[in-house]
C-alpha cells in the first residue's frame, strides 16, 4: 500500500485531447486555457463542461467581461454538446461583469468565493479571464495585485475540490505572467495562416504531475465540437511490432509473377511505394494488393485523394468497399493535417481489424494538405508509416513520378527513403507505341529481382511479361534494339577462327 | 415569434382583469413577474444584459402600446421597475393588462430569438411557474 496521493484524471470528451494531456485532465488542477481571439478557447472549455459535468460533478461558468454571456449561449448552442436541459442543473452560468467592472480585483474574487460557496461546484470556468486581469490592472501596482488575486484564487478552488479552468486571451507565451507560473496546466491555441489557408494547433505548455505529449497538436473545429490531432509518431500503437511468427511472412500482391520478382512477396509489416508516371496502373497494383488480401480472408483500408466523391476509383475497390472487406477514408476537408488522416486510418484499420493498407496517391495527399504542413511532408510521412507499420499493417503508398528520362528518380517528394519496398513503373517506345515497363528497385532485407519486365494492363489488371532483352536504354525512355555485330576478326590464325564478340551499338 | 407559453401570460393576465382586479393588482403582477425575471437571468447575463433585453423589448412593443414606452426616449439604461409601475398604474386594469403582458411576451419571444426557444424555456421556466403556473389567475383578484 502506497501513501501517496492519486490524482484522478478526467476524461475531457474532447476526441484526441487526453492522449494529448497523458491520459486526461488531473482532478483539482488549476488551468489556464489560453490563445489569441477566435482559436476556440471557449468552444474547448464548453466541451470540456458538458462532458463532465453532471448532478454530482456541476459545473460553474463565470462570465466576466469580453465576450457578453447572450452571445455566448447564442453561439455555442450550435455545437452538438451543447445541451439546454442542463442548464441550472448540472452546468450554471453566472455573470460576474459588473464586479470586474468595478476594476477591484478583491472585489471579484469574494464574489467567486460566493458563487463558489453557493453552488459547491467541481468545475468552475472563469472567461475571460484576462478581462479580469485588465480590470484590475487599472488600479495601478498591477502585477503585486495579480499575484496575490491568482495566488488566493488558485488556493481557494483546489481547496474546494473543484477543477479550474481560466480562459484567456494571451499572445506570447514568454511573457513572465504570473497567471503562467501558478497555473498546473497551460493549454495553449494557435492559428497558423498561411496563405489561403488556416489550421489550428493546440500544444501542451504544462502540465504538472504528469507526462504529455509535446509538440503542436492539430485540431479541427465542427459541429461537433473540437477533434485534437495527436502528433503521428506520438501515437505509436501500444500492439508495436508484427509477432515474431507473421514477421516471416510474405503477402501476395495479386498480380502474377510479381511475387516471383519480390522475391516471394512482400514481406508483411513492411511499407512499399509505386511509383510511375500518370496511367501505368499504380492505382489498379494498389486494387490488385486489396483484392487478394480479400480473397485470403483479410481485411484492408484504403484512403483516396485523387477521384472526385462519388466517382469510380475501379470496379474491383468499389466492389470490396460495398462487400465491407475493404474501409474508405474519405478526405473531402481541406487544409487536412498528415495527423488527421492517419487519426482517420488507425480509426478505421482498428475497426475492420486491417492488415493491408493503400494510400493512393502521397501526390494527392501533398495537394490536400495545409500549405503550413507541406514543408514538413517527409518528416510526417516517415512519422505516419512508422505508425502504421507499428500498427502491425502491410502498407501499399503510390506515387506520381513525372517521366523525366534525363534522371533516374522514385519520388519526387525523396520519400523513397522512408519505405522498405519500391517498385517503378515507367513508359517507354517502341516501334511507335507506348509500352510500359516495371522493375522491382528495393526489398529491404531481401532478395529480389533485378528484372526490367515489360507488363500491360487488361480487363483482369496486370500482366506481367518478359524482359526486353532485345532492348537497351529503357530508363531513358527511348530503347534501341541491340545488335549484334561481329568484331573485325583478326586475322586467321592457324588454330582456328576466334568467335564473334557481341557488342552493342546505338543505331 | 408567438409561443402557447409566451402568449399563456397575457391570457393570465386577461383573466386577473376579467376577474374585477384593479390596475394596482394588475401592476403588482406584472412587476412581480419582472423581479422573478431580474432573479433568473441576472446571474447569467449580468443586470446590464437584462436591462438591454428589457429596453428591446419595450421598443419592439411601443407601436402596439406607445403609453408603455414613454420614458423610452430619456436614456436611462436601467430597468426601472418603479417606473414601470408607475406607468402601468397611470392606465385602466385592461390597458395595463395588455400593455405589461405584450412587454413581458416581447422579452419572451426576444431571447427566445436569440439563444432559442429551448434555452429560454430554461432559464425563465422558475419566473414564470412563479407568476403563470401558481393559482388560478381569478385567485390574484381575491
Amino acid at each position: 500500500m502506497t501513501d501517496k496521493v492519486t490524482i484522478n484524471r478526467l476524461p475531457t470528451g474532447v476526441p484526441g485531447l487526453d492522449e494529448v494531456l497523458g491520459g486526461g485532465l488531473p482532478e483539482f488542477s488549476f488551468n489556464l486555457i489560453a490563445g489569441p481571439p477566435g482559436c476556440g478557447k471557449t468552444t474547448l472549455a464548453h466541451q470540456m463542461m458538458f462532458a463532465l459535468a453532471t448532478p454530482q460533478r456541476p459545473a460553474l461558468y463565470l462570465t466576466v467581461l469580453g465576450e457578453p454571456s447572450l452571445k455566448m449561449l447564442r453561439y455555442q448552442q450550435q455545437f452538438d454538446f451543447f445541451d439546454s436541459s442542463r442548464l441550472n442543473h448540472s452546468v450554471r452560468f453566472v455573470n460576474l461583469s459588473d464586479d470586474a467592472l468595478t476594476g477591484d480585483l478583491s472585489a471579484v474574487l469574494r464574489r467567486i468565493v460566493a458563487e463558489v460557496e453557493k453552488h459547491n461546484p467541481a468545475l468552475v470556468f472563469i472567461d475571460s479571464f484576462r478581462s479580469v486581469v485588465l480590470a484590475g490592472e487599472t488600479e495601478g501596482n498591477p502585477h503585486n495585485n495579480l499575484q496575490h488575486f491568482m495566488q488566493e484564487l488558485a488556493m481557494l478552488m483546489t481547496s474546494w475540490h473543484a477543477t479550474t479552468f481560466l480562459i484567456g486571451e494571451y499572445f506570447t507565451e514568454t511573457d513572465a505572467n504570473p497567471v503562467f507560473t501558478v497555473a498546473d496546466g497551460l493549454i495553449w491555441l494557435r492559428q497558423a495562416v498561411q496563405r489561403n489557408s488556416m489550421v489550428r494547433k493546440l500544444e501542451i505548455m504544462k502540465m504538472r504531475g504528469q507526462s504529455t505529449l509535446a509538440g503542436l497538436h492539430s485540431f479541427r473545429m465542427t459541429t461537433a465540437g473540437i477533434q485534437v490531432f495527436a502528433q503521428a509518431g506520438a501515437v505509436i500503437a501500444k500492439n508495436g511490432e508484427p509477432s515474431a511468427e507473421l514477421a516471416g511472412e510474405r503477402l501476395q500482391m495479386g498480380v502474377p509473377k510479381l511475387d516471383a520478382m519480390l522475391g516471394g512477396g512482400l514481406p508483411r509489416g513492411h511499407s512499399m511505394l509505386v511509383a510511375g508516371p500518370s496511367g501505368s496502373g499504380k492505382s489498379i497494383l494498389a486494387g490488385a494488393f486489396l483484392a487478394e488480401g480479400a480473397r485470403c480472408g483479410e481485411t484492408g483500408v484504403i484512403v483516396v485523394f485523387e477521384q472526385r466523391p462519388g466517382s469510380s476509383r475501379n470496379r474491383q475497390i468499389d466492389g470490396l468497399i460495398k462487400s465491407g472487406q475493404v474501409g474508405l477514408v474519405n478526405t473531402d476537408a481541406d487544409d487536412i493535417s498528415i495527423d488527421e488522416v492517419l487519426h482517420l486510418l488507425l480509426k478505421e484499420i482498428r475497426r475492420l481489424k486491417a492488415s493491408r493498407v493503400v494510400i493512393d496517391s502521397l501526390s494527392g495527399f501533398e495537394l490536400k494538405l495545409a500549405p503550413t504542413f507541406r514543408d514538413d511532408f517527409r518528416e510526417s510521412m516517415l512519422r505516419m508509416v512508422l505508425t502504421l507499420v507499428g500498427e502491425g499493417v502491410t502498407v501499399l503508398m503510390t506515387s506520381e513520378l513525372e517521366d523525366r528520362y534525363t534522371d533516374l528518380r522514385f519520388s519526387p517528394y525523396g520519400t523513397a527513403f522512408l519505405t522498405d519496398a519500391i517498385i517503378v513503373q515507367r513508359y517507354i517506345e517502341v516501334e511507335s507505341r507506348l509500352q510500359r515497363v516495371m522493375a522491382v528497385v528495393k526489398v529491404r532485407a531481401s532478395n529480389h529481382s533485378n528484372e526490367l519486365r515489360e507488363y500491360s494492363i487488361h480487363e483482369d489488371g496486370i500482366h506481367i511479361g518478359d524482359m526486353l532483352p532485345a532492348q537497351e536504354g529503357l530508363l531513358g525512355g527511348r530503347p534501341t534494339q541491340r545488335k549484334i555485330v561481329k568484331a573485325r576478326s583478326p586475322a586467321p590464325k592457324a588454330d582456328g577462327a576466334k568467335p564473334a564478340r557481341t557488342v552493342s551499338r546505338r543505331e | 415569434m408567438e409561443s402557447p407559453k409566451s402568449r399563456r401570460l397575457t391570457v393570465t393576465l386577461e383573466r386577473v382583469v376579467a376577474g374585477g382586479a384593479h390596475v394596482t393588482q394588475v401592476a403588482d403582477a406584472i412587476v412581480v413577474t419582472w423581479r422573478d425575471i431580474d432573479i433568473a437571468i441576472s446571474p447569467i447575463l449580468g443586470q446590464q444584459g437584462l436591462a438591454a433585453l428589457y429596453r428591446r423589448s419595450l421598443y419592439l412593443c411601443r407601436a402596439a402600446h406607445p403609453w408603455l414606452a414613454a420614458n423610452l426616449e430619456g436614456g436611462d439604461t436601467r430597468m426601472d421597475l418603479t417606473e414601470l409601475k408607475a406607468v402601468l398604474t397611470s392606465q385602466d386594469s385592461a390597458t395595463a393588462a395588455a400593455g405589461g403582458g405584450a412587454h413581458l411576451q416581447a422579452l419572451y419571444e426576444l431571447l427566445g430569438s436569440l439563444i432559442g426557444p429551448s434555452l429560454t424555456e430554461q432559464m425563465l421556466r422558475s419566473a414564470w411557474e412563479n407568476s403563470f403556473g401558481g393559482p388560478p389567475a381569478q385567485d390574484l383578484s381575491t
